[in-house]
């Protein structure tokens, strides 16, 4: 049986502001400036809205929208804190919303001022999920999840043998993407010698290992896909969609396997809502915070085995022309963060054809992850509509 | 309008960051505090769980008790930290923090003191000890076993 939401919601527009080390903006002015220019992007009006799901905790809530936008009847305002994998997760609230007829257009916006702002050690205090780590973990020095994700890369590292040599693969490549875009905070090039001589974060993370704090806005619409395919844009619909949970939620210390994520439960499902296997990926923007969570949610995906993530993203397999292009904006590692609502914006342009120099050729479906909140796993796989 | 300038105050010292414990938690911490590794075990089904919460995810009772347990325990994974995201480890960096299996079938995260890097492989033998920061608290801490 056909699952009823493939297919069935689409991705009508897309906004993002210049990302940026440091604003004077708010976080709600960001995410009120891409919001904007995501409405324009779908040829709708702000009073179209009648759904809005504002990154949580990111300094909006849908009221602001009501009051700055003119929305004239919100039925539905949700927050989703799955921390990273908040993104992806919000797309399936949205599809739900709109395929059912709750909604005609659902907004999801992030707006951080990452950079100019509070750091994220200080931001995760505010993470209800955090409170266990909070307790049991930041007294001994362990919190900030370059500290918390280092320990399951560690572990693959002695189980596998993944290298540094792979980690700074995924950030090299990134980078050369991002350098393609035109709108990202790292616009040089970086050699694997550079991220070598990064100083070390936490082992084995290096601080090119690790992904920007930054400050800017992105926002996306989902609609109907019977509505977005009389929109301005090209139609490009959400397949599958789906968000996962892992044992031991707010505690990887206590989660039996540490390199077990949400995503392996929620891939197979956003799988077989599309139809779809990792060979018929054309292209992926995977949630970078850490070049190792790259490399591991490539192995959950099913693009290779476990513990073969390491090899497989050499040999020029993730770069644009390769097998399995990834990234193509350069991700949360080198173009911002916003919380991976930029891959979802990527990906959205990926199939429409609009990618400029870091189009793939045809890229008719392609997948993106959203990971955090210490391992809570969502994805979306989106294709162009023949 | 003017006005005289505030004066500005000298930054105080980082302060150490220090559990708030719960109800379901301070039996954990007062059995730190005396210097005794007490763990939540379930007195319907035995089995034990950590972090403390108030029902048995295997059988769903809300009785439970805490009892001394094993101090020993393997090396299941590492970091080193080199960068104080708290300011108050910045003195003390770079610092190991060890995630290790307990036999006592849990896993505890502390700072690992006393063995090099070089010498940290996965299932290494080590052992839990107890670090006192203040009178109320006292902080698990691994050492060679």
């Amino acid at each position: 049986m056909v699952h009823p939401l493939r297919d069935k919601a689409a991705v009508s527009g897309i906004g993002e502001t210049a990302y940026t080390r440091g604003t004077t903006k708010s976080g709600l002015a960001l995410q009120l400036e891409a919001s904007l220019k995501a409405l324009d992007d779908a040829g709708i009006d702000p009073s179209d809205v009648d759904g809005v799901i504002p990154y949580f905790p990111g300094g909006a809530i849908a009221e602001d929208f009501i009051a700055n936008l003119g929305l004239k009847d919100l039925t539905l305002s949700a927050f989703i804190p799955m921390g990273g994998a908040t993104c992806v997760a919000a797309i399936q609230m949205a599809a739900m919303a709109v395929t059912t007829g709750v909604c005609k257009h659902v907004l999801i916006s992030v707006g951080r001022t990452g950079y100019s702002g509070s750091r994220v050690s200080t931001r995760l205090q505010q993470f209800p999920v955090f409170a266990q780590a909070a307790e049991f973990e930041l007294p001994i020095g362990m919190f900030a999840p370059a500290q918390l994700y280092a320990q399951g890369a560690r572990r693959h590292m002695e189980l596998y043998g993944t290298t540094a040599r792979q980690f700074a693969e995924v950030a090299v490549v990134t980078r050369q993407h991002a350098i393609l875009n035109g709108n990202v905070v790292m616009n040089k090039p970086l050699t694997v010698e550079d991220h070598h001589a990064s100083r070390m974060i936490s082992d084995p993370f290096r601080l090119f290992d690790c992904s920007l704090e930054s400050d800017g806005g992105a926002a996306v619409i989902v609609s109907a896909a019977d509505r977005a395919k009389d929109l301005r844009k090209p139609l490009v619909t959400i397949a599958g969609v789906a968000e996962g949970h892992p044992e031991s939620p707010a505690s990887i210390a206590q989660r039996p396997d540490i390199l077990e994520f949400g995503l392996v439960k929620s891939a197979p499902r956003a799988y077989a809502m599309a139809g779809v296997g990792p060979k018929d990926i054309d292209v992926a923007e995977i949630y970078d915070c850490f070049t190792f969570t790259v490399i591991r949610q490539l192995e959950i995906l099913g693009f290779c085995k476990a513990g073969e993530g390491g090899p497989f993203v050499m040999d020029g397999r993730i770069a644009l022309g390769g097998e399995l292009p990834i990234n193509t904006h350069g991700g949360l590692l080198s173009q911002g963060h916003v919380v991976g609502l930029n891959h979802v914006i990527e990906l959205t342009r990926q199939l429409r054809g609009e990618a400029g120099r870091a189009q793939v050729k045809d890229a008719e479906t392609g997948l993106v992850t959203g990971y955090g909140d210490m391992g809570d796993g969502s994805i979306a796989i989106l294709r162009r509509a023949a | 309008m003017s006005q005289a300038p505030t004066p500005v105050a000298p930054a105080p010292a980082p302060e150490r960051p220090l559990p708030t414990p719960t109800r379901e938690s301070q039996p954990y911490w007062d059995g730190m505090r005396e210097g005794r590794f007490l763990l939540q075990y379930c007195s319907s089904c035995g089995k034990v769980r950590h972090y403390p919460r108030p029902v048995c995810p295997h059988c769903f009772s809300m009785e439970s008790e805490f009892k001394e347990a094993p101090l020993g325990g393997s090396l299941h994974a590492w970091t080193v930290c080199h960068h104080p995201f708290n300011f108050f480890f910045k003195a003390s960096a770079p610092y190991i923090v060890a995630l290790v299996d307990m036999d006592a079938g849990v896993r505890v995260n502390a700072q690992l003191h006393g063995i090099p890097e070089s010498e940290l492989k996965i299932g290494r033998r080590v052992k839990l000890g107890f670090e006192p920061v203040n009178k109320e608290v006292t902080l698990p801490v691994f050492v060679a076993d």
